[in-house]
Formats: structure tokens, sequence, C-alpha cells
């Protein structure tokens, strides 16, 4: 991962040549490159990136002047914000409707499901974001345009990045759901004479649940890293309006730095996924 | 009789009203295309944060938007005779934000940390080659030779510096919590969300600034700051394209502001690297090249006829643009002449490489180009490069014999585009000529305006006859305000001074 982030920003061409006056004389280029490494052979400032990476040091911002460390920690609460209240909305529909479809396969809500399961994996997420702003902040002025300044500013971009992940979690839920329904031990349940709501609840619930555990770790992971649209749209101060400027600006080691950082959040979360699945399925704990 | 008594009456009463000065007030929300990297001028290296910056600080002069200069912190000044010393004499009782007195040290500050290494805009003070402090209000800076464009140094980059506190919290303390002398002081700095500066109150121009608070709100996408304007979150956006400019103007409580952008956009000529040798080194297949290019039909066709056809490197509002000058006429038959002329009748192949996506429409410009040119026997070998790569070469060495750019230039001067374009050993120079050398000597050292003015004019006839370049066009700039916003006058670099600025509640 530090190997293809290091040298895949480095395709994109010399910083050097972004940054610096345009009128400026190859003397004034050569200073700017050597105060910033440049000019060192590009294995040397591998290493050197590398041991400092290991050594939790991720640099300063060639563009911002800042430490990159400290520009990523200003920027992760919003980013934490929105991706929580996005997930939070996804799980609050999706988990009933997905169960409610799952059991009433062929219902008005089934249908309604199997909509939003469509909608949500098919609309681009930057168009929704559009039409959302069109919509409910310039006509019928509900909800304001951009920023972070209230809980209202976050009722729209929170929307527009759940909408993927819940229709992902509606049609995995109804799919687990009839899926379950067809176990023996539900048969026995049944013919045990327990009622549909305690069989609903107790039984089919819980087991179709499990398999939605890991992927809330994936989404989760992936609001955070692919807001990126959805945060620009927004103006919402994110790390992901931080990236896309890094990028725009040639900011190499501001674009390695939240790379690594989004990538070892990953990891991170995966390991907590893989540990809160040996809790719940005791069948995972066996193997 | 009685009617002027009563005039006189009328004045009398009213005279206490003229003489108390109004307090600033209300709220200006300014939305900005991009988060601002610095709020310290010399390592502001996008319009965005020049102009953002530029609110907290005075520099000794300035530009407004005509083009005009102004005294700022320097009341007065003197040149030598030798065109090389500039005495200032500073304006006494100002302070800086936090208190600190503002002398002539303070411009010792600004060229000092402003050779910082590192720093991305060290060319501002690199020009200077002493700084004199002769009295607390009077400094002379030396040049090494006379210098014309050392006066845009001046205006862009010499912003008076507190050197007490900058000795307090060093650069990158300050670059953290700026303080200037200018009309606004900083409160709070949110990245990638918000600016909020408070007008301040001792500010040495009585009666300016004109509103409390300015918030400058960063918002990337230009249909959200169309959309915000239009629910009144913000009161000022700019980087409007025309559909949008359009579709604002039928709104009632918003204003469309219009003016030409100094950038102009071209297709060069490379008599260095891979241009060597080829058929545009011949003048008459440059001439050919300017009359085969439907110009006209590229800014009616993709920008709406919103813009101006370029006739040189001296654009519209520079000093010396000469408005007898007209742009080459679209001539396909005339260009075939020339050809056949310079002994390419049966046409020949070259390359052109456009920079990907690097302005509004420029792809498209890159493709009309290689029809109108097929049309007359060229055969074009288009090439797009991203814009990392396209400019990561020294004169272009990564393009092909022509590419297509656009140039701007600071403070209504030709010349820093001229001389980048044209002289020997500049890093992104493409086409060398002893006679535009010449020319660019002769002005970078002339430091009366006048006389610059008549070079200007020679210069651009110069490049005219012999054009190293095909110019393209000159492009309109829209932005908006909501009808509450007066005094609102944006400079040609899309920068902007907000001193002026009200708000109604």
């Amino acid at each position: 991962m530090l190997v293809l982030v290091f040298f895949t920003v480095r395709l994109t061409g010399d910083p050097v040549g972004l940054m610096v006056a345009r009128n400026a004389t190859p003397e004034q280029r050569e200073a700017f490159r050597v105060a910033h490494g440049f000019d060192r052979p590009l294995a040397e400032q591998f290493i050197g990136y590398l041991g400092n990476a290991l050594g939790g040091d991720l640099g300063k911002s060639l563009r911002l002047h800042l430490p990159n460390a400290e520009l990523i920690m200003q920027r992760l609460p919003a980013t934490m914000e929105l991706a929580l209240a996005a997930l939070l909305l996804s799980l609050v529909i999706a988990v009933p409707l997905g169960i409610i479809s799952g059991v009433f396969p062929g219902s008005p809500l089934d249908l309604l499901a199997r909509l939003i399961g469509l909608a949500g994996q098919t609309i681009p997420s930057f168009w929704l974001a559009m039409i959302l702003i069109l919509v409910f902040a310039v006509n019928l002025r509900l909800f304001p345009t951009f920023g972070r300044d209230s809980l209202e500013h976050l009722v729209l971009p929170a929307v527009a990045l759940s909408v993927a992940s819940m229709g992902q979690m509606v049609r995995l839920l109804r799919s687990a759901v009839l899926e379950v329904s067809r176990e023996n031990y539900i048969r026995t349940a049944r013919s045990k004479g327990l009622s549909e709501i305690v069989i609903t609840l107790r039984h089919v619930t819980p087991n179709a649940l499990i398999p939605l555990v890991s992927v809330v770790g994936v989404n989760f992971t992936y609001m955070l890293g692919g807001s990126v649209y959805i945060e620009t749209i927004f103006a919402w101060p994110g790390l992901g309006t931080l990236l896309n400027d890094a990028i725009n600006d040639s900011d190499f080691p501001l674009v390695q730095a939240i790379t690594i950082f989004i990538a070892a959040f990953a990891i991170g979360l995966n390991l907590l996924t893989d540990i809160a699945y040996d809790l719940i399925d005791p069948r995972a704990r066996q193997r | 009789m009685r009617s002027t008594i009563l005039i006189l009456l009328a004045l009398l009463l009213s005279a206490p009203a003229l003489l108390v000065q109004a307090q600033p007030s209300g709220e200006l929300v300014i939305a900005l295309p991009n988060d601002p990297t610095a709020l310290y001028i010399a390592n502001a290296s996008d319009v965005t944060t020049i102009a953002v910056t530029r609110q907290l600080y005075d520099g000794l002069l300035w530009l407004d938007d005509k083009g005009s200069l102004h005294p700022g912190l320097a009341e007065r000044w003197e040149i030598s005779d030798d065109s090389t010393q500039y005495t200032f004499y500073l304006r006494e009782g100002v302070t800086f934000h936090n208190g600190e007195p503002f002398t002539a040290e303070a411009i010792v500050a600004a060229w000092e940390y402003g050779l910082t290494p590192g720093n991305e805009y060290p060319q501002y003070y690199s020009s200077a080659e002493s700084v004199e402090v002769l009295d607390d209000f009077t400094v002379r800076v030396t040049t090494p030779e006379p210098d014309a464009l050392f006066v845009i140094d001046l205006v862009e980059g010499w912003f008076a510096l507190p050197p007490r506190y900058l000795e307090e919290v060093g650069l990158e303390g300050f670059q953290r919590a700026p303080v200037g002398t200018g009309p606004f002081m900083l409160e709070e700095w949110v990245p990638g969300d918000r600016i909020v500066m408070r007008a301040y109150p001792d500010y040495w121009n009585p009666g300016e600034p004109k509103v409390e608070r300015v918030v400058l709100r960063v918002i990337p996408d230009a249909s959200t700051r169309v959309a915000a304007i239009q629910t009144g979150e913000v009161d000022i956006v700019n980087r409007l394209n025309v559909e949008q400019a359009t579709l604002l103007e039928s709104n009632a409580d918003v204003r469309v502001i219009s003016y030409p952008n100094d950038r102009v956009f071209y297709v060069a000529f490379k008599n260095l690297n891979s241009g060597m040798g080829t058929p545009i080194e011949s003048r008459q297949v440059r001439q050919a090249f300017n009359y085969a290019i439907n110009r006209p039909g590229i800014l009616q066709a993709l920008f709406g006829g919103h813009g101006q056809l370029a006739t040189g490197f001296t654009a519209i509002g520079n000093l010396g643009y000469d408005p007898e000058l007209k742009p080459y006429p679209y001539d396909p038959q005339r260009a075939r002449e020339l050809l056949a002329e310079a002994g390419y009748g049966d046409g020949f192949s070259i390359g052109l490489t456009c920079p990907a996506d690097a302005y509004t429409n420029i792809n498209e410009v890159c493709l009309t180009i290689q029809r109108d040119l097929a049309a007359v026997g060229v055969d074009v070998e288009l090439q797009f490069l991203t814009t990392s790569k396209f400019w990561s070469e020294p004169n272009y060495g990564s393009t092909g014999p022509m590419f297509v750019d656009g140039w701007s230039t600071p403070a209504g001067e030709a010349l820093p585009r001229i001389e980048g374009a044209h002289y020997p050993g500049l890093y992104y120079n493409s086409w060398v000529d002893d006679g535009i050398t010449a020319y660019v000597d002769q002005l970078a050292s002339t430091i009366d305006r006048e006389e610059r003015a008549a070079l200007y004019r020679e210069l651009s006839r110069y490049l005219f006859d012999d054009p190293p370049f095909v110019y393209l066009y000159t492009l309109n700039i829209f932005e908006a305000t909501t009808s509450r916003v007066t005094g609102y006058r944006p400079l040609p670099t899309e920068t902007w001074y907000l001193n002026q600025v009200a708000v109604d509640a």
C-alpha cells in the first residue's frame, strides 16, 4: 500500500511545475525542489518516507505548510460525523425494511424495498446530491445548501451518502431473511407452534443480521474514503475535500498521508468486524 | 433669499451627520471556489488565496480595478534619477491588529521574511537588493537595476508585517495567526470550511471598511455555489460559466457581473526543442495558421461570444493595449496562398499538444484547431497531456512543436507573460527572437508608464507581423452578488479589495 501510493502519485508529474510561479527562473525552481527534498533520488525519497511513516510521522503538506497528521485530525471529525450519520440512517431504514420485505415477499413494502435496493445501487450519489440540493434547498428551502454549521446541515449529505449502502443492506437482508426462513430450525420452531412474530423476532432476525455485520464494516470504510464527491458537493469540510484539494494541487505528501490513514483505518475496522463476528456468531468461534 | 437661508439651515443641521463616520455594519458572505492554502502572501499561490489574504494586510501602494496606482501605507514616494532607488514616506499613526505600531521596520520585515527559503513566492522580494530604514517613517528600497516590474512586486507582495510579533511567534506561528494592518482582522479559520474576519476598528482610513463581518465559505462545486446564492446563503459567488450566469440573470435578487479576464489563450509555435527544423519556423506558415483557424467561430460556438478575439499578448485593459490593431480575420483562402508561397502548397504534418481539461472547453478548442488546419491541408497530430505532465519540462519540452495554453498576468502589465514566453533562459519560454528580447530588455528598464505604453504598442505590431503564436481569445468572467451588496469591484485578476463593499441590513 505504501509503495503503491508513493509511486502512483509521482506518476502524475512534477509538483514543482504546478507550484512555482510561471516566470520563475530555473534557480528559483531548483531552490524550491531542494527545500522540499524533491531533488533527491526517488529511492532515497522513498526510504525516508517509509521510515517516517512507520515511525508515525506522516510528513508535512507542500501547500498548507502544516504537518499532515494535524491536517487529518482537523478534518477527521467532520468525515466521521457524516459517515456515522449516513451509516445510522441506512441501518434505521434498511433493517426494518429488509426484514419486512423478506418476511412478506411480494407485498407493497417488499416492492418499496426492492425499489430502494435497486435505486441505491444504481443512482450515482453525486447526481442524487445535486438533485437533493435543487429540490430541498433551492426550491423547498427546507434544508441549507452547503456547509457544516448545525444538525440541519447534516441531513442532505447524509441522505446522499447513505443511499448506496442502504440499497445494498436492504437487498442483503431480504435475501438473508428468505434464506433463513427455509432453514430446518425455523421449520422446527413453526412445528412447535410458535407464533410468526416470535419466530421472526427471535429466530429469523438474529440469524439474518449476521452477514450484515461485515457489510456495515465495509460500508463504513467506503463512506470514509469514498465521500470525496459528496463532501465536495456539499462543501463538507472533511477528509474527502482535503484529499480532493491535495490531488488538485499535486500535494504529494498530503495525498500519501490521507490514503495511508484511510487504509490503516480500514484494516483496523476489518479487525474489529472480525472480532464482532466471533462474538455474535458462535459458529465462527468454533472454526 | 428665504430659500437660501433655509438651505443654509438645512446644511448646518446635517453637518454633524456628515462628520460622524458610519460604523461598519452587517455581514458579508463570500463563496470561495477553493480552500485558501495560506494567509501569508509569500505563500499565497492561487488567486483565491491571494484575494483573501489581501484583506488582512496593507501594501505600500495598491492598484484598483481600472489599473490606477494609489497610495497605501506609503503616503508618497520618490524614484531616484537612475531609477533604482525608491524612497517611501510612510503613513504615521497606523497600528497592527495586535496593537504593534507600524514603522519602517515593518517593510524590512516584509522583505526579510519574504525571502525565507521554501516560500512559494520569493521573487516578490528577490527583486530588491536592499531595504534601508532612513527614519521611523522613511524607507529606501534599492533594486540592482532599473526594473519596471518592481512596482508590481510592491503591489502584490510587499505587505507590512509586524516585526516584534514575528520575532515572538516565528513565521510558522505567524501563518497560523496572521496579523496585519489591513481593514479586516482574522477572527476564525476553519480549514476547508470558513474564514471569518471582523472590521479592524482602528483602521487608518476613516470610513473603511464598511461591513462589520466577512465570512468566506469554501464551496468547491460550482453548482452548489449557484444554489447557495439563489437561497441567499451567500452574497458573492465567482467562477460561474455562461449557463450558470444566464440562470442567475433571471433571479431578481441576484446581480450578475461580467468582466474580461486578463488571460490570453493561444497556440504557441516553438523554435526550441521539438519545434526546431519544422515548417513553423517560416513566418508565412505562422501567419497562414493565424488566418486558417476560425477564431470567431470558436468564440461564438464554444463560449457563446462572451469574450474578445486576442490581437497579441497585450490584452484589453493592459498598459499599452492597442485598439487600432485588428485581429487576423478568418480567411482559409489567404492561408492556402501563404502556405503555397512558403513552399508548403501540398501541406505537411505537425504535432500539437493540448493540456487536457486545463481550461474551459480547451479540449474542444484543440479539436477545432485540428479540423480548421486540416481544411488548409495541414495534418495536425493532436496529443492530449495531463496538466502536470504538460508543464513538467523546461521550455515545454514534453509537448510537440505547437501547443495550446493560456497565460494570465498581474496588475495590468503584459510584460511578465511576454517575458515568460520569450525571454531566453526562463523556464517556460517557447520562442526566442532577438527582436523580442531587445524589446523586453527595454520594457523592463523603462520606469515611465507612458514610454512603456508606447513600447508595448510597438512590440504588439512586431508580434503581430511575425507571430510566435496564433492568438486565440480572452474570456469574460462571470460572478454574481445578491442585490444587497454594493461597492464590489473585482479586479481583472479575479481578486478584490473589500474596503468599499457594503451590505444593506
